[in-house]
């Protein structure tokens, strides 16, 4: 087992620091509704791998010693010769690992993969599959690997947050644009560059009726009704991965069809900042040779 | 191979299908104007530069990031609570004005309890893909769990912290609400009480997870994940905190800054390997005419300090040495360890050398900081 592989802390349970007072009032700086926050993406972080890229999103008020709030970084190996065990396939096979690191969260997060952390490689993993050109690749298989080294959590909310499950959301927007620039670094052949948006419906005072925001900043609002993440192909105009959670009013029937095309805006300028990364790569290997 | 010939090979190629006579052609050219140099055009004791960027985390208690060419690891630095009455062999200490223990003797009281209740726990993570052969989904390599080993042994032999700053203590005297969380000035309180009840007991204790992850590996993963928990720990800076006693549980303090640890010494690591003219198979066939040195060829081998992949992959023998120049002045260089591994080349004099690049390298990762 893991255990004996590992420095173990004490046997006795550790408690995470709790404080005497809540924590000071958050800075009134509001998030625009309709813009996504700023994006920082470098391909060729880990040069010896096929292809990796690092993604940063900023943190419009930052109280704490970094600016920026969401830190993921993904390798890409491959593709690379199937083991001669492998049953003969004729198209790339496609293996998605998606990793917290420790100190990504308020929780201390430990080293064995867990539940959530599964879900959000299978989600990622649908998401790319609809993108690579896989039937170049026979009897290959190529690994990405995602790491967060930092969730997007905010260091100052209220302790009384409804759950994290919000937050993978944003999170796996954030895997997918960086998985698709990692890919894109590796030469994998793709038919379009995929991007990953989320748009929620929150309220963001008890009094204030429901609203449509991209790229929630999920500690402003006092409720969140429903939330989406969308992996999009912006040339192609075709979503490769849809994922819904929560629940609607009934009262609008196309609420669900806004939701989703507002996600939509968030995917395309996502997408333009992965293009403009790649452009920019490109560009310095011109330079070079 | 022919000079003319239209087969010649770029020097990559050449690299992938024999590395070990390309680097021994780097190191020893057949033409006597070309200089000799690594691979990577560094000479044998010339080492990476180091960059290093603290205070990148917002959920740690300190953090570092610390990039030796194309080798980069992320060390972040937790603080969690630990009771005293959850630890199973608890003894409270004989005496608790203990000063920092400048010695780093492993027999003083403050270093045992660092010991005994596993204060420190870090922790190597290789597993994120930073190379082709570290991929997840394994559980830790023998290499991830010897360099997590070497990073915890050394934490403690070092003395770099001293078990002062981990106490959470439990006012006793009657009327205090100050907060004090193991300050200095409770001297004077100590003196005015009695002698027979003691002013304050040790109610928990800070646990510091220190996890370092790999985003990319090129050789020599110690130095730089040491460099990282160095930079991590000297960043690091914990929140005061009390054992609330009615509560029955430690609460931290968000009015007063937060209290950097006091970390003693400057400890840092380099580490070279060693590079043999002959390869490994013709070595062993040679071993019994390498002790009279008759063959000045079979003879030869090239120290090269901060390897890189290319090299470690080629290369049996790895020397370790961790030094310390922070005394500084005309006081001498203290050495807090000295590794060494995988074959007979290295004796007392190339130590002796190998311990003057490392005062180099001190100096080197000292102006980075």
């Amino acid at each position: 087992m893991a255990d004996r592989r590992r420095i173990n802390g004490p046997v006795g349970a550790t408690l995470p620091p709790i404080y005497d007072s809540p924590p000071g009032s958050r800075s009134s700086a509001e998030k625009p509704d309709n813009a996504i926050r700023k994006i920082f993406l470098k391909t060729g972080v880990t040069p010896s791998a096929s292809g990796s890229a690092y993604l940063e999103l900023e943190k419009p008020n930052a109280t704490g010693p970094s600016n920026t709030s969401l830190k993921l970084t993904c390798t890409v190996h491959g593709p690379r010769a199937l083991p001669r065990s492998a049953p003969f396939s004729p198209h790339i096979i496609l293996t998605t690992h998606v990793k917290y690191a420790p100190f990504a969260t308020k929780q201390r997060r430990g080293y064995l993969r867990d539940s959530s952390e599964r879900d959000l490689g299978v989600h990622l993993e649908t998401a790319l599959r609809g993108a690579i050109i896989a039937d170049r690749w026979p009897k290959s298989g190529v690994d990405i690997i995602v790491t967060i080294i930092e969730g997007d959590q905010d260091r100052n909310a209220p302790e009384s947050q409804r759950g994290d499950g919000w937050y993978t959301m944003n999170v796996l927007s954030g895997c997918i644009t960086v998985a698709s620039a990692a890919i894109a670094d590796a030469g994998i052949d793709c038919v379009d560059t995929v991007a990953g948006g989320v748009a929620a419906l929150v309220a963001k005072t008890p009094k204030s009726p429901p609203s449509i925001v991209l790229d929630p900043a999920i500690a402003d609002y006092h409720k969140i009704y429903a939330a989406c993440c969308i992996a999009y192909l912006p040339t192609r105009d075709e979503v490769t991965n849809v994922w819904f959670k929560g629940q609607l009013p009934g009262a609008d029937v196309m609420l669900y069809n806004n939701l989703v095309e507002r996600c939509l805006v968030a995917c395309r300028d996502a997408n333009r900042v992965v293009v403009m990364a790649l452009k920019k790569t490109i560009n310095a290997e011109q330079e070079v040779s | 191979m022919a000079a003319q010939s239209s087969l010649t090979l770029s020097s990559a190629t050449f690299a992938k299908l024999s590395p070990h006579p390309y680097l021994l052609a780097n190191l020893r050219p057949a033409d006597a104007s070309t200089p000799s140099s690594r691979t990577n055009g560094r000479q044998p004791t010339q080492a990476r530069p180091p960059a290093i960027n603290t205070s990148s985390l917002s959920h740690a208690h300190g953090s570092a990031v610390v990039r030796t060419g194309d080798t980069t690891v992320i060390c972040g630095v937790r603080g969690e609570t630990l009771a005293t009455s959850q630890i199973p062999n608890y003894r409270p200490p004989l005496s608790l004005s203990l000063s920092l223990s400048s010695t780093g003797d492993a027999s003083t009281p403050s270093a045992s309890e660092l010991l005994n209740y596993d204060l420190l726990v870090p922790n190597i993570e290789l597993a994120t893909g930073c190379a082709p052969e570290f991929l997840p989904g394994v559980p830790p390599t023998t290499l991830a769990q010897t360099l997590s080993t070497r990073v915890y042994s050394l934490l403690h032999t070092s003395g770099l912290l001293d078990v002062e700053d981990l106490r959470i203590y439990h006012e006793k005297s009657e009327g205090e609400d100050e907060d004090v969380g193991g300050e200095k000035n409770d001297e004077e309180m100590r003196d005015a009480d009695s002698v027979d009840v003691p002013a304050r007991e040790i109610g928990a204790y800070w646990v510091l997870y220190i996890d370092l992850l790999f985003i990319s590996l090129d050789g020599n993963p110690f130095d730089a994940a040491w460099a990282a928990v160095l930079a991590a720990l000297r960043d690091t800076k914990l929140p005061r905190a009390r054992w609330d006693a009615d509560r029955e549980m430690v609460l931290c303090s968000r009015r007063e800054p937060a209290v950097p640890l006091s970390i003693s010494g400057f400890p840092v690591a380099c580490t070279a390997a060693v590079f043999t003219a002959k390869e490994r198979l013709k070595q062993s066939q040679s071993q019994g005419r390498r002790a009279g040195g008759g063959d000045a060829a079979s003879a030869s081998f090239w120290i090269l300090v901060d390897p890189d992949r290319f090299e470690e992959s080629l290369c049996d023998e790895v020397v370790t040495i961790i030094v310390d120049c922070s005394a500084g002045g005309d006081q001498d260089t203290k050495i807090l360890g000295i590794s060494k591994s995988g074959g007979t080349i290295v004796g007392p004099e190339v130590i002796r050398r190998l311990a003057k690049v490392a005062e180099t390298r001190w100096q080197a990762f000292r102006d980075a900081f």
